[in-house]
C-alpha cells in the first residue's frame, strides 16, 4: 500500500504502531533494516568495508544487478516474467566492447546504444506479450534467446575492450567520494518515485493487481503492459552500460548470470511475484543485499564452495520471514 | 422505423429523447453464438429493464453498449449520431458508462484513486497530488451518499457491499448520458440507497439501462423492459401493461404458473444429524441448532450477519474458535472439506462464489461433478471421460442439467448451467447433509425451478439440508424450519406455517415480532 | 425424476443454444501441430543436405530428446499444477554425481543403487514442495534457492571435481539396443505412454489440472490439495534425477555444469506444446511434441553447420514463431471453420 500511496499511513488517524508496521513490512522498510544489518557485520568483519573506495567498489559491483532488478520489477509489478534482459545486457556489453567510442561524449553516445537497444527489445516483448497476447515468460524466453545469439554474432568469444573513458569515469567518486554508479542507481529510483506519481504509475499497479478491473476502469492496459516491457529494456540498457564500466571487456554470455539473480532480488525486496505489489527501490535494495551477502560470505572465510548454501537459505528466510510480519500487518 | 432514424444521423431526430439505439447487434465466440440479433432502444430519463435467463445473451449485449465488445454485426446510434466504441475508454468519452456484475475495481488501490480511474494527475503538472485525489473522491462520494466510506481505503478491504456501491457511484458519476446497470442489487440487502442514485441520475435525464433477476426490483424502478431469449431480443413491453406471467413467458417461452407448492408437513421426532453448540468465530458470537435427518433448515439473514462463516465452519474450510459440531453424534473433527465429506454419513458443500469458489473453468462439467468423488468410480486410479459423464449423468438429472453440456468446459457454459452442474457435484457426492449457501444466486426461473424440486426430493430420500438464501420466498417455500441470523447469532427461529416473509424481514433487521415470544432473547 | 417438472423438459427443447463440444480439443490440435512441424522439419532439411532427415538422423532426434522428454514431464506437472521448478539443472547434476560417485563402474552389483539415488532427488523435490505449500514461499523463488542450495553443497561434496564413471545400468539404457532398436527409443515411447496414463487418464492427473485452475475451488471441491501441490515436485525432481543418470549413461561421467542447459529448454518443450505457462492447462502429449521439435530444431542446426550465434538466433526465431502459431485467436478461428 505504502508504495502506491507514499503517504497513506501518516495521514490515516489510524494507531501510529499500525502504521508503523505497515510502513516496514509494505514498503521497503524491511529490506533495508537486513541490509544494514548485513552492512554492520561486514564492517565488524572488515573494518575497512567503511572507506569511501570500498563503498565505492560494492556500489560499482552492485549496479548491473541493481539496475536490471529495477527493470525486472517494472515487468513484475504489472504482472509478468521478463527472462529477455540476459540478452539485452549482452548485446549491449559486447557492443561497447565491439565499438568502443572514447570521451566523454563517446560515453554519452554509448549510453544512448544501449538504452536503445533495450528500448527497443522491450518494445518487441511488449509487442508480443500486450498486442499478440503471447505469455510474458514465453515470448521472453524466445526475445532472450534471439538476443543472446545476436550478442554472439557480435562477438562470439569473450574479449574486445570498452572505452577506457567510461571504465575509469563510471566506476569513480566526485570529490573522492561519492560513487558515480552510486548516483546513476539513486537517479533511477528518482525517476521512479517521480513516475510512480503520474497516471503511469498507478496503472501499473491496476494491471498487475486485476488486468481486467483495470480495463474496465478504463486504463489502457496494453498501452501500460507495452510501456512496462519498455520501461524494463531501458534499465536493463543501462545495467548492460554499467556492467561493461565495470568489467572493461566483452563477453557475449555476460548477462545470463544476473538473469536469476534479478528474480531473487525483486523477490527479496518483498515484491509480489502475482504482481500489483511492491516497487523498485525495494528491489534494488534487495540486489545490493544479495551483493553485500557475498562479500560478507567472503569475509567469513566460508569456503567459497558452500556460499550458494547460505545465499540460498537467506533468499528462502527473507521471504518466508517478509510474508510472515505482512501478514500480521494484514491482521493490525 | 429502423431506417428513419438510421439515414437521419445527426440531423433533428423523430423521438429526440432516444439516447442509445441498438439495431441488430449480434456476437459470437468461435462455434458460440452469444448473441444472435438484438434490438434496443433507450430514452432519456427512462430506466428501461433488460430481462432473460442465464446465457440469454445479456451480458454480450451490455458488454457490446459498453465498449468492451465490438459486435460482429449490427448499428448502434448514441443520441442520433453513429456509437462504435471500440473501448470503455470510447464510451466514457461519450458519457456512457457502466457498473458492471463482476465489479470492475482495482483491488489494491484506494477507493479514491478507483473512483477516478484512469485520469488520476493533475492535467498541468502530469503529477498526483495524494490530498487531491483524496479531495476529489470525498467530493464524488458525498454527492452519492456514501461519505461513511473512507476515500483512502484500500478496496481490497471493504465489504462486498460497498464495493458494489462504490461501482454504480463510479458509473453514475462518469454517465451523463447513459448508465448501465448490470445485477446493481447482488450483493445489496436493501435497495434505498440504489434507487435513489437510479432516480438521481434519471432526474439528470441520463437513460439507465437496468439488468436484474429480481423481478419486484425491476417493477419497482423500471418503465419499460425489454426481454431476451436465447440471444434475441423478444419483446420491449410497457410493465405497466404486462403481468408476471406474460414476462415469464417471454423469457423462457411459455407460461410459468406462480403458484408454488406448501412447505412440506414436518413431524415425528428425528435423529439430529447435524448438532452444532455455540460455534464462534470473528463473525460468529455462539450460534446453536439441531439439523435433522430428513429435514430442510434455511437461513435467512442480512448480509454479513455470520452466515458464510457458518457454513465454511461446518464445510471444513475453516475452523470455528469456540464450540463443537457434532455430525451423527460424533464430534466433527475434520479439517477439510474433503475430510468433511468422508465423515460419518458426509458433509457436502455448494460454495458462495460460483467463480472464485465453485467452478474449474478449464475442465469439463463432468469432472467437476465427478471430481469429490473420483477415486468411487476410477478402475486402478484411472479415468476417462466416458467413466466421468456416465456418474455424472444421474446428478445432472437429477438437476434437470441438460446431459449434453456434460462434455463442454463448464467455464463455457452459461451462469445458470454453471450453478446446476455445482448442485449435481454436491448432490452426487453421497453425502447426507448439504450445506447451500445461496443455490440460486443469479440463475433464471426455470433452473431456480429444477434446484427446488432437488432439494426437496433429497429431503424427502432423508438428507439433511441446510440453506441460506438471499430471497425470502426462496426460504417460505422450500423450508421446514428458519433460523434467522443476526449479529452473529440465532436471533430468532421458525417453523412450518410461521415462516413468512413479514416475520423474517423483521427478524432479520433485529426486531422480534410482536405476535412472537418476546422471551426468546 | 427429469419427467415431473414439464418446464424444464421443454426448455431443453426450445433452447437455442446449439453448441456442440468441440470434437477435438484445443490442446490436441496444438500436440497434432507441433508434431507435424516435427516432421516437416526432419523432410524440409533434406533439401538442404542429403544427408539429414534420414532415418539414423530420426534416430540420433529421438535418443536426444529423450532427455528432454523426460524432464519436461516432471516440468510439465509442477506447471500444470500452478507451479515452476527451476532447480532441475542442480537436480540433473544430484542425479549425475550421485550416480558416479555412489555407483561408479566399478561394481555391477551395486544396480540397487540407482534407485536410492533417485529416492534422493525425490527427498530434495519433497523439501522444495514442503516450502512452497507450508512456508508459502512463491514456487520460483523456492525452487530457485533450493537449486543454488543443492549446486553448492555439489561444489562442496566433489570439491569442485567430479569424479566417477557412468554405472553400467545407465550405460545399457542410453547405448544398448533391444530387438535392434535402440534401447532409450524404447525407453522413451514407454515413458510417454506412462507420463500420458498419469497426466490424462489418472485421478492424480485430474486433481492436478484442478488445483492449477483454481486452488480453493479445488480444496472445496474435496480435492487433497496437500498431496496434489506436493507429488509434482517431488516427480519433477526425480525425473530430473533421472536424466542425469541417463546423461551420465550417455556420455560416460558427470560434471558440474551438465544439467545447465536444460532449464530453458524444459520451460519452453512445455509451453510450445500448448501448455498455459499460468497451470491448469496442457496434455503431455503436446510437451513432448515440443521437447521434439526443440530437439530436431538443435540437431538439424548443428548439421548445418552455422556459427553459433546465428544458430541461436535461428533456434530463437522458430520457438517465437512456434509460440505465434498457437495462440489462442488461432484456435478460435480454426474452431469457427469447423463450424
Amino acid at each position: 500500500m505504502s508504495e502506491v500511496l507514499p503517504n497513506e499511513a501518516s495521514t490515516s488517524p489510524a494507531p501510529v504502531m499500525g502504521s508503523l508496521l505497515r510502513q516496514l513490512t509494505q514498503g521497503a522498510g524491511l529490506i533495508v533494516i537486513l541490509y544494514v544489518a548485513l552492512y554492520a557485520i561486514y564492517g565488524y568483519l572488515q573494518p575497512r568495508a567503511l572507506e569511501p573506495y570500498a563503498i565505492a567498489a560494492l556500489m560499482n559491483n552492485t549496479a548491473p544487478l541493481a539496475l536490471a532488478a529495477a527493470g525486472q520489477t517494472f515487468v513484475v509489478l504489472s504482472r509478468g516474467f521478463d527472462l529477455s534482459l540476459a540478452g539485452v545486457i549482452s548485446i549491449c556489453n559486447v557492443t561497447l566492447a565491439v565499438v568502443p567510442i572514447e570521451g566523454p561524449g563517446g560515453a554519452a553516445l554509448s549510453v544512448l546504444l544501449c538504452l536503445a537497444i533495450g528500448a527497443s527489445v522491450g518494445a518487441v516483448n511488449g509487442f508480443l506479450v500486450a498486442y499478440l497476447r503471447l505469455q510474458s515468460i514465453a515470448a521472453t524466453l524466445a526475445t532472450m534467446i534471439i538476443c543472446q545469439g545476436i550478442a554472439l554474432v557480435i562477438l562470439n568469444a569473450p574479449g574486445g575492450f570498452v572505452a577506457e573513458w567510461i571504465v575509469y569515469e563510471m566506476t569513480d567518486r566526485l570529490w573522492g567520494l561519492v560513487p558515480v554508479s552510486g548516483l546513476v542507481v539513486l537517479s533511477v529510483v528518482a525517476l521512479w518515485l517521480m513516475l510512480r506519481r503520474t497516471d503511469f504509475g498507478v496503472a501499473i499497479y491496476a494491471v498487475g493487481a486485476d488486468e481486467q478491473a483495470a480495463s474496465l476502469s478504463g486504463v489502457n492496459v496494453r498501452r501500460v503492459r507495452f510501456g512496462a516491457f519498455v520501461g524494463a529494456g531501458l534499465l536493463y540498457g543501462l545495467a548492460g552500460f554499467m556492467l561493461s564500466a565495470q568489467t572493461a571487456t566483452g563477453n557475449p554470455n555476460s548477462g545470463t548470470p544476473l538473469l536469476l539473480l534479478t528474480f531473487a532480488a525483486v523477490a527479496l525486496g518483498g515484491t509480489s511475484l502475482a504482481g500489483g505489489r511492491g516497487g523498485l527501490f525495494a528491489s534494488v535494495i534487495g540486489a545490493a543485499t544479495l551483493t553485500l551477502l557475498q562479500k560478507v560470505l567472503f569475509s567469513t572465510g566460508v569456503s567459497s564452495f558452500y556460499t550458494g548454501i547460505f545465499q540460498g537459505a537467506v533468499l528462502i528466510l527473507a521471504v518466508v520471514f517478509s510474508t510472515a510480519i505482512s501478514r500480521i500487518g494484514e491482521e493490525k | 422505423m429502423t431506417g428513419a432514424v438510421a439515414v437521419a444521423g445527426g440531423e433533428a431526430v423523430p423521438g429526440a429523447a432516444l439516447e442509445l439505439r441498438a439495431e441488430g447487434v449480434c456476437k459470437s465466440y468461435g462455434a458460440t453464438v452469444a448473441l444472435e440479433h438484438a434490438d434496443i432502444a433507450l430514452q432519456a430519463g427512462e430506466v428501461h429493464a433488460l430481462l432473460g435467463e442465464n446465457g440469454a445473451g445479456k451480458s454480450t449485449l451490455v458488454r457490446i453498449l459498453t465498449g468492451a465488445v465490438t459486435p460482429d454485426a449490427g448499428r448502434m446510434y448514441l443520441h442520433g449520431a453513429a456509437y462504435t466504441p471500440h473501448s470503455i475508454t470510447d464510451a466514457r468519452a461519450v458519457e456512457v458508462a457502466t457498473a458492471f456484475q463482476e465489479l470492475s475495481l482495482v483491488p489494491n488501490l484506494s477507493v479514491a484513486q478507483n473512483l477516478l480511474l484512469p485520469r488520476l494527475a493533475s492535467s498541468r503538472s502530469g503529477l498526483i497530488s495524494r490530498a487531491d485525489v483524496l479531495a476529489k473522491g470525498r467530493e464524488i462520494l458525498l454527492r452519492h451518499d456514501l461519505e461513511r466510506i473512507d476515500p483512502a481505503a484500500e478496496v481490497a478491504r471493504l465489504p462486498l457491499s460497498d464495493r458494489q456501491r462504490i461501482e454504480i457511484a463510479r458509473a453514475a458519476e462518469n454517465a451523463g448520458r447513459v448508465l448501465i446497470l448490470d445485477e446493481p442489487s447482488a450483493s445489496l440487502a436493501e435497495t434505498d440507497w440504489l434507487f435513489a442514485q437510479v432516480e438521481n441520475a434519471k432526474a439528470r435525464g441520463v437513460a439507465i439501462l437496468y439488468i436484474s433477476h429480481r423481478l419486484a426490483e425491476v417493477r419497482a424502478i423500471c418503465s419499460v423492459a425489454t426481454v431476451l431469449r436465447n440471444g434475441r431480443s423478444i419483446a420491449t413491453v410497457d410493465l405497466d401493461d404486462a403481468s408476471d406471467g406474460d414476462i415469464f413467458e417471454m423469457m423462457v417461452g411459455h407460461r410459468v404458473d406462480p403458484a408454488r407448492p406448501a412447505a412440506r408437513s414436518t413431524s415425528g421426532p428425528r435423529e439430529a444429524r447435524v448438532a452444532v453448540t455455540d460455534i464462534a468465530g470473528s463473525e460468529l458470537n455462539g450460534v446453536s441448532f439441531d439439523l435433522n435427518a430428513g429435514e430442510v433448515l434455511g437461513v435467512a439473514a442480512l448480509e454479513g450477519q455470520g452466515q458464510r462463516e457458518l457454513f465454511r465452519c461446518l464445510a471444513g474450510v475453516q475452523k470455528p474458535e469456540a464450540g463443537e459440531i457434532r455430525i451423527d453424534g460424533r464430534p466433527a473433527s475434520y479439517r477439510s472439506p474433503r475430510q468433511a465429506l468422508r465423515f460419518g454419513s458426509g458433509v457436502s458443500y455448494l460454495p458462495e462464489e460460483r467463480k472464485t469458489e465453485g467452478i474449474l473453468a478449464g475442465l469439463s462439467a463432468a469432472t467437476n461433478v465427478v471430481l469429490p468423488f473420483l477415486p468411487r468410480i476410477s478402475r486402478a486410479g484411472m479415468v476417462g471421460q466416458g467413466r466421468e459423464v456416465s456418474a455424472a449423468q444421474d446428478a445432472a438429472n437429477a438437476v434437470e442439467m441438460n446431459p449434453r453440456y456434460l462434455t463442454f468446459p463448464i467455464g463455457e457454459l452459461s451462469g445458470g448451467n454453471q450453478q446446476k452442474a455445482l448442485m449435481a457435484r454436491t448432490l452426487a457426492s453421497g453425502a447426507k447433509t448439504l450445506l447451500l449457501f445461496d443455490p440460486t444466486r443469479g440463475v433464471d426461473v426455470g433452473t431456480k425451478e429444477s434446484i427446488y424440486a432437488a432439494i426437496s426430493a433429497f429431503a424427502d430420500e432423508g438428507g439433511s439440508v441446510l440453506f441460506y438464501s438471499s430471497e425470502l420466498p426462496e426460504i417460505v417455500q422450500l423450508a421446514d424450519r428458519c433460523l434467522v441470523l443476526y449479529g452473529g447469532r440465532v436471533f430468532e427461529s421458525f417453523s412450518g406455517e410461521d415462516i413468512n416473509e413479514q416475520r423474517l424481514v423483521a427478524a432479520m433487521i433485529g426486531h422480534h415480532d410482536a405476535t412472537g415470544q418476546e422471551a426468546t432473547r | 425424476m427429469a419427467n415431473n417438472n414439464p418446464l424444464a423438459e421443454t426448455t431443453f427443447v426450445q433452447s437455442g443454444d446449439t453448441r456442440r463440444s468441440a470434437k477435438i480439443s484445443r490442446e490436441t490440435i496444438s500436440a497434432i501441430a507441433v508434431a507435424v512441424l516435427c516432421v516437416v522439419l526432419l523432410l524440409g532439411a533434406r533439401f538442404v543436405s542429403p544427408s539429414l532427415g534420414s532415418w539414423s538422423q530420426v534416430e540420433t532426434v529421438l535418443i536426444l530428446g529423450s532427455f528432454l522428454v523426460v524432464l519436461s514431464f516432471g516440468q510439465g506437472l509442477v506447471i500444470l499444477s500452478g507451479g515452476l521448478d527451476l532447480s532441475l539443472p542442480a537436480m540433473i547434476t544430484l542425479g549425475g554425481i550421485l550416480a558416479t560417485n555412489w555407483i561408479g563402474s566399478s561394481d555391477p552389483g551395486a544396480w540397487y543403487l540407482l534407485p536410492i539415488v533417485l529416492l534422493v532427488c525425490a527427498g530434495v523435490g519433497f523439501l522444495t514442495a514442503l516450502g512452497i505449500v507450508i512456508l508459502r514461499v512463491p514456487p520460483f523463488i523456492m525452487s530457485l534457492a533450493m537449486s543454488i542450495i543443492v549446486s553448492s553443497a555439489l561444489l562442496g561434496y566433489t570439491k569442485g571435481t567430479p569424479r566417477g564413471a557412468a554405472p553400467e545400468m545407465a550405460i545399457a539404457l542410453m547405448k544398448g539396443s533391444v530387438f535392434g532398436l535402440p534401447a532409450p527409443i524404447l525407453f522413451t515411447i514407454g515413458f510417454v505412454i506412462l507420463g500420458w496414463l498419469i497426466q490424462s487418464r489418472s485421478i492424480f492427473g485430474r486433481y492436478l489440472y484442478a488445483i492449477g485452475t483454481n486452488v480453493e475451488a479445488a480444496r472445496i471441491a474435496g480435492v487433497p490439495v496437500f498431496t496434489a501441490q506436493v507429488l509434482p515436485y517431488v516427480l519433477s525432481a526425480t525425473c530430473a534425477g533421472l536424466v542425469g543418470i541417463m546423461l551420465v549413461g550417455y556420455s560416460n561421467g558427470a560434471t558440474l555444469r551438465m544439467g545447465d542447459d536444460y532449464l530453458l529448454p524444459s520451460i519452453a518443450a512445455v509451453v510450445i506444446g500448448g501448455s498455459s505457462i499460468l497451470g491448469g492447462r496442457g496434455t503431455f502429449l503436446g510437451t513432448v511434441g515440443g521437447a521434439l521439435l526443440l530437439t530436431t530444431l538443435g540437431t538439424i542446426i548443428s548439421a548445418i553447420g552455422l556459427e553459433f550465434g546465428l544458430r541461436t538466433i535461428i533456434e530463437g526465431a522458430i520457438v517465437l514463431t512456434a509460440l505465434l502459431l498457437l495462440r489462442e485467436e488461432l484456435f478460435q478461428k480454426l474452431g469457427s471453420l469447423w463450424k
